[in-house]
């Protein structure tokens, strides 16, 4: 059994939880505090699902992190998602800087065990093969 | 309409001071605090109960910090508020202490900023996010700085030269954290934290404290105080980010916005800039800021620092004090010790580090929010 480590910010597709306001804006995470280009918020903010995809803006090779939950080395990514959002995370290859304008699409990656056995999955970025 | 500072009174910096950025130490906050505002007011030859009001610059001490530091220069009732903005936090105490003295609600006021390594609390927003835990600020900049190489075709043997300036200019600086001379291979050699970056081209983390007085015409003369030494302040400029284009860099964009408002208010080009003293808590930020100031185009940023034009009696002294990277970066004193590091230079008082014929300078300040913050202040 497999169970997600962050569900209200995606899903087991690999598709994000953004939302989408009546004045165009598109952002990521989906969040009902208010959009940050008008102010509108309440039922002008709606969910949407946002593609797993997007363009690799840059990336980096973390060597040393304070947080002994996060071992280094690990990498990080930029990317520019389909539907507009940019986000950072972690890339799935934590030994490789990978080249900007690479293509690159989610992943769910094993990240742990639960309380009853459960393999729990976070959302990465990888290059698309 | 809304007027700019220089429309009001005119305000001057008439006394500066430190207690030295060092390495986390068993010294207590008031202790690096008093030592400072004593410094700032022996520059200014005034005793503290002239001072009218006074505004205290700190990120990690907790609530009410000020009143238990300000009370052992005598208890003379001084209104006092304090100011967190982050990095900026000294940037907008001096500018709050500014206001105040432009409106004419009081002749003399104090900005000071004081703090100590403490851990950053930040109470949650209510949204969940990917992995920021994981995206240190070296790591968001080691991020820019492989854009930026990529970008304009700039190495980074290239972007770390801004460290060896900024490591020779603190090495003359006695308020400074690092006071060591570094080379380019020390500055690449040391321990890489995220990608090509190096703890040498990083700010250190560290405590002190930085005080600045400013004054009214009518209150240097009424204490009798130096006109030749009074740095006139004439421009004070702050603005916070906007949602900007996917892939812009955010510090980048909100200087220029920044420095676009104060220069058109002051009436000062970039050329016209002799000293500007940045936000440079990694490398590349300072080649950012530079080109977004407006010193150069885009990508140039470079060319500049290998010709030393940003050098102590290049075109324009970059960071003279050592900067964040050696100067260090206590947060709460930081913008303040900025004004500092101008005055010193505008008054022809920065012995070592004097930049020949200094008339006008920039203080910038970036802090995590965004929030930017800009003063240009000139010798009269
Ligand atoms: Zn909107």
């Amino acid at each position: 059994m497999e169970t997600l480590l962050k569900p209200s910010l995606y899903a087991t597709d690999g598709t994000l939880q953004g939302g989408r306001c009546t004045c165009g804006h598109v952002f990521f995470p989906m969040q009902g505090h208010g959009c940050e280009v008008c102010g509108r918020h309440g039922a002008d903010l709606q969910p949407m699902v946002l593609k797993g995809r997007g363009k690799l803006l840059s990336s980096t090779i973390v060597h040393l992190h304070i947080d002994k939950a996060r071992t280094a080395p690990f990498t990080i990514g930029k990317i520019a998602l389909a539907d507009g959002p940019v986000v950072r995370t972690l890339l799935v290859d934590p030994t490789r800087e990978i080249e900007p304008g690479t293509a690159m699409v989610t992943a769910l990656v094993p990240a742990g065990a639960g309380e009853n056995g459960q393999t729990i999955l976070d959302l990465r970025f990888t290059p698309e093969t | 309409m809304a007027r700019t500072l220089k429309d009001l009174r005119p305000v001057y910096v008439v006394g500066v001071g430190w207690h030295r950025y060092q390495n986390p130490s068993e010294t207590p906050y008031v202790t690096l605090g008093v030592t400072a505002i004593r410094d700032a007011l022996a520059d200014a030859h005034m005793d503290w109960p002239a001072v009218e009001s006074a505004y205290v610059a700190t990120a990690l001490l907790g609530m009410a910090s000020g009143r238990p530091m300000l009370r052992h220069l005598g208890a003379t009732g001084v209104p006092l508020s304090h100011i967190e903005n982050a990095s900026a936090s000294g940037s907008t105490a001096f500018r709050q202490a500014c206001i105040e003295v432009a409106s004419g609600l009081t002749d003399v006021s104090l900005a000071v900023g004081v703090d100590k390594r403490n851990p950053v609390r930040r109470d949650s927003t209510g949204m969940d996010n990917l992995a920021e835990d994981a995206i240190a600020q070296f790591t968001h900049f080691s991020l820019l700085t492989n854009e930026y190489a990529q970008r304009h075709k700039v190495s980074f043997e290239d972007i770390a030269r801004v460290a060896v300036k900024n490591h020779r200019n603190g090495a003359k600086n006695k308020n400074a954290q690092r006071q060591q001379e570094r080379t380019l291979e020390e500055v690449l050699g040391g321990k890489k934290v995220a990608g090509s970056l190096t703890a040498l081209q990083c700010t250190p983390v560290g405590e002190g404290a930085a005080a600045a007085i400013v004054a009214s015409e009518d209150g240097i003369k009424r204490l009798g105080l130096d006109t030749s030494r009074a740095i006139r302040v004439i421009g004070s400029t702050a603005r916070s980010e906007r949602v900007y284009a996917a892939g812009l860099g955010f510090d980048a964009v909100l200087t220029k916005e920044t420095t676009t408002i104060a220069l058109q208010e002051a009436q000062v080009s970039p050329q016209e800039l002799d000293i500007i003293e940045l936000h440079d808590a990694f490398t590349v930020e300072e080649l950012h800021y530079i080109e977004n100031i407006g010193i150069c185009p885009e990508g140039q940023g470079v060319h500049l620092l290998k010709e030393g034009a940003l050098d102590i009696g290049g075109r324009c002294a970059v960071n003279p004090s050592g900067g964040l990277i050696a100067m260090g970066h206590p947060i709460g004193p930081t913008g303040i010790g900025q004004i500092g590091e101008i005055a010193l230079q505008l008054r022809g008082e920065a012995g070592a580090r004097q930049h020949p014929k200094a008339r006008t300078g920039l203080a910038h300040m970036v802090g995590v929010g965004a929030v930017c913050y800009v003063h240009l202040l000139q010798r009269p």
